[in-house]
């Protein structure tokens, strides 16, 4: 190498320093870039500073990065080889670790021969090579060196911080990119979740608003609603229940429903509810039954009861609707009783204008038959003192007994003209069935026997011969003895109030009617009934069984009474068998 | 003075009045029938114990308002009733208001006849206690009004002094009018007057 001139020296070491100061500002150049522009900026430097020929940088791929491979030409020279050929061309000597370049070599893209020096990146050249060649032969310099080595220095710092930057920035943009995939994923799942949500809310509320309705119809209902399960223990109990039970819900769920009945009705129910589970055969009108139930206090009261089913989980569910009728049940007793007030007062009416009708001929005939009577009394008791005087004198005798027959007379006129006055319309005497009879009387005082609760047991013997009868007097007599039995038997409260009809031949061949109670019977007093105004009855005439015996009489049989066995009456009356049936 | 007993019947059957006539006879009483009240009314009474046997049915006036029409006219003859079909209240008004007895048809003759003893009785009791008191007062109304009021002072217990220190005048002047009064009303001693003057007071028709 030739010593230079001192001032060209100088110069060189101006320009030297120049170039320096140059390369030093190249990281303000490339401050924040890409390495990629980092080795740009530094070849275009380094190929332009130190008039280089070529200029070739490697860098070593990391963290990621694929491996760049860089290339400068001095313009002059117009080649074309691309980075990788470079790169191919100078293998043999960046392959393992730098080798030694040869000190001349010939340029490989044609051209002079080149001297080439290569310099690593970072402290042990880990970060990549630089390759710089050039045809002068004086290449490199000391100088030239320096501005390398610093070059390369600020270069690996550069590329060092451009790396760890990129890196941070990939991880960033890697974290960025995974946040928002995972916000996507999440907003996704939330989305999806929200849709779920929704769907199951609406169908929630689907359910309650259903629930709710149903819910609100129990609670307002004005009727008890109970349910029970399948072993009779209650579920749940509306607010109605309350008023009309006395009980809270909250203190009869649980227990069994029969609480809610009288004690005679809870054997029933349960036989009847096990027999429905095993049989499924309802044995009770499920749309409403009249039952019997009974509040906390023990008061038993009508109610109309109507049943659901329905199976939750496998299970049945039994639903009572339970209505609280004691108060229309009330008015209709009510309503049945003043009609059977009324009835009683119409039949209290029409004995007393009976009784004042009776009383008035019974005035009628003491006064009409008194009259007569009293005369004849007098004037026979005039005779027996006459005769006790011995005072006879026989026109004075004659007088008087003529008085008594007549007056004697006048008063069995008196009579038959009452006679006459009662029987107002002459018998009027068929071939009757006196079962026919019997039945017809049994359907008038049908309403009589249920009001109160008599019981008929009908033995009535068929192929009975025709009675020749007046039917009317003949239900008359029926009637009165049918009535007396139910009077005899209202008193009866201990036993069951029964009445038997009878009918049958007897061993004359006669038709016999029997009509039997249960009753309070007569006593002592059998032989008297049928004399007329005597009454064992707070409301009777004394008439009824007189005047039976009368009717009876009057169409050849007989009525009489005996006691029956252990309790009661029995009457009895014969009617001859009519020789002619009827055709 | 006065005549036999006599009984009135009064009954709207004539078979009743008859044999009732024809009953009573035979003990030796006389009766005398009528078919209403108002045929008896209008009979002129005799002065004769009677009574009256009395249907309580009667046409018109009933027997009840007979009884109480007889007693404003201050007849007061016993009345033994008769009835077809009598009631408690009835007779027990009836005996209330002076009925003997109250017998119902038809009667045993003996009740009758008894009843009708009774009333005979009765009746003269009063008549002779009305004859005693009509003396009485015919002796009384002769007395002198000074000899009354000596009388009267001497019965409700006055001594002759007080009387005369009373009426202003000497005790002797008492002493001869009342002994005056005295013979005049024919009584034997101060008691007897006493019960003279008691009777006059008495209130008619009462039996006693």
């Amino acid at each position: 190498m030739q010593p230079r001139e001192p001032a060209e020296e100088i110069k060189h070491l101006q320009r030297c320093v120049n170039d320096l100061i140059s390369v030093l500002a190249l990281p303000a150049v490339w401050s924040g870039g890409e390495p990629s522009h980092i080795v740009h900026t530094l070849l275009d430097a380094l190929l332009r500073m130190l008039q280089l020929d070529l200029v070739y940088v490697r860098l070593k791929e990391t963290g990621g990065q694929a491996p760049i491979e860089m290339v400068r030409f001095a313009q002059s020279k117009k080649h074309t080889a691309q980075a990788r050929e470079v790169g191919a061309v100078f293998e043999h000597w960046l392959g393992a670790g730098l080798q030694e370049w040869p000190p001349r070599m010939r340029n490989p893209f044609g051209g002079r021969d080149i001297s080439i020096v290569s310099l690593g990146l970072g402290l042990q050249g880990e970060i990549g090579v630089i390759v710089a060649g050039s045809e002068r032969t004086d290449f490199p310099q000391q100088t030239e060196k320096l501005i390398l080595s610093v070059a390369a220095n600020q270069a690996s710092i550069g590329l060092q911080e451009a790396r760890l930057w990129s890196e941070q920035k990939r991880i960033a943009s890697e974290l960025d990119r995974r946040v928002a995939q995972r916000t996507t994923e999440l907003g996704a799942a939330n989305e999806e979740l929200r849709k779920e949500i929704a769907e199951r809310k609406h169908a929630e509320e689907d359910l309650r608003s259903s629930e709710e309705e149903h819910r609100v119809i129990v609670e307002a209902a004005n009727d008890a609603v109970v349910s029970m399960d399948e072993r009779g223990d209650i579920l749940l109990a509306n607010p109605a229940t309350k008023r009309i039970f006395g009980y809270d819900p909250v203190e009869i769920v649980g227990k069994p429903l029969t609480m809610l009945m009288p004690e005679m009705m809870r054997k029933l129910h349960e036989n009847g509810f096990k027999r429905y589970l095993a049989t499924g055969k309802r044995h009770l009108n499920w749309q409403g039954v009249e039952l019997t139930a009974q509040r906390r206090d023990g008061q038993e009261f009508a109610a109309e009861v109507s049943f659901g089913e329905l199976t939750s989980d496998g299970h049945k569910v039994f639903i009572g609707f339970i209505r609280d009728i004691s108060e229309r049940k009330q008015a209709e007793d009510q309503l049945r009783a003043s009609e059977r007030n009324l009835q009683m007062a119409q039949a209290e009416l029409s004995r007393v204008s009976r009784l004042t009708t009776m009383g008035e001929l019974a005035a009628s005939i003491a006064h009409e038959v008194n009259q007569p009577l009293t005369a004849v009394i007098n004037n026979g008791s005039a005779c027996l003192r006459l005769l006790a005087n011995r005072n006879l004198e026989p026109e004075v005798l004659r007088r008087a007994l003529e008085g008594i027959v007549a007056d004697g007379t006048r008063a069995s006129a008196v009579l038959a003209r009452i006679r006459a006055f009662i029987k107002k319309e002459p018998a009027e005497k068929t071939p009757l069935d006196i079962n026919e009879v019997m039945q017809e009387v049994l359907v008038l005082a049908g309403r009589e026997l249920d009001e109160n609760q008599v019981l008929v047991d009908h033995k009535l013997a068929t192929d009975l011969p025709f009675v020749l009868a007046d039917r009317v007097q003949l239900q008359q007599v029926l009637l009165n003895l049918i009535m007396n039995g139910i009077e005899a038997l209202i008193a009866v409260t201990n036993r069951p109030r029964l009445l038997w009809v009878q009918s049958r031949i007897n061993e004359s061949g006669d038709v016999l009617v029997a009509v039997s109670d249960s009753g309070t019977g007569f006593g002592s007093e059998g032989d008297r009934v049928f004399t007329p105004f005597f009454t064992t009855k707070a409301n009777g005439m004394g008439m009824g069984l007189s005047i039976s015996r009368s009717l009876v009489e009057s169409h050849g049989g007989r009525l009489w009474a005996a006691p029956n066995s252990p309790h009661g009456a029995v009457f009895s009356f014969t009617l001859p068998a009519a020789i002619e049936s009827p055709s | 003075m006065t005549g036999a007993p006599i009984v009135f019947v009064v009954d709207d059957d004539a078979s009743v009045r008859s044999s009732l006539k024809f009953l009573l006879s035979t003990v030796g009483l006389h009766a005398e029938a009528f078919d209403s009240a108002d045929t008896f009314l209008r009979k002129n009474l005799p002065d004769a114990p009677s009574c009256l046997v009395l249907d309580v049915r009667l046409p018109g006036l009933s027997g009840l308002d007979f009884q109480r029409e007889l007693a404003v006219r201050q007849i007061y003859i016993p009345i033994v009733f008769l009835t077809g079909h009598g009631d408690i209240p009835m007779s027990v008004r009836a005996m209330k208001a002076g009925a003997v007895e109250f017998l119902t048809k038809p009667f045993r003759d003996q009740d009758l006849l008894d009843a009708v003893r009774i009333a005979l009785e009765r009746d003269s009791a009063r008549r002779e206690q009305e004859k005693e008191v009509m003396i009485l007062q015919r002796r009384f109304d002769s007395l002198t009004s000074r000899e009354r009021e000596v009388i009267s002072m001497v019965v409700s217990g006055m001594l002759n002094k007080q009387i005369a220190d009373q009426l202003g005048t000497a005790e002797s002047t008492v002493k001869v009018q009342r002994s005056r009064a005295l013979e005049k009303m024919h009584a034997e001693s101060l008691v007897d007057l006493v019960r003279m003057i008691e009777k006059l007071k008495a209130p008619p028709g009462g039996v006693r």
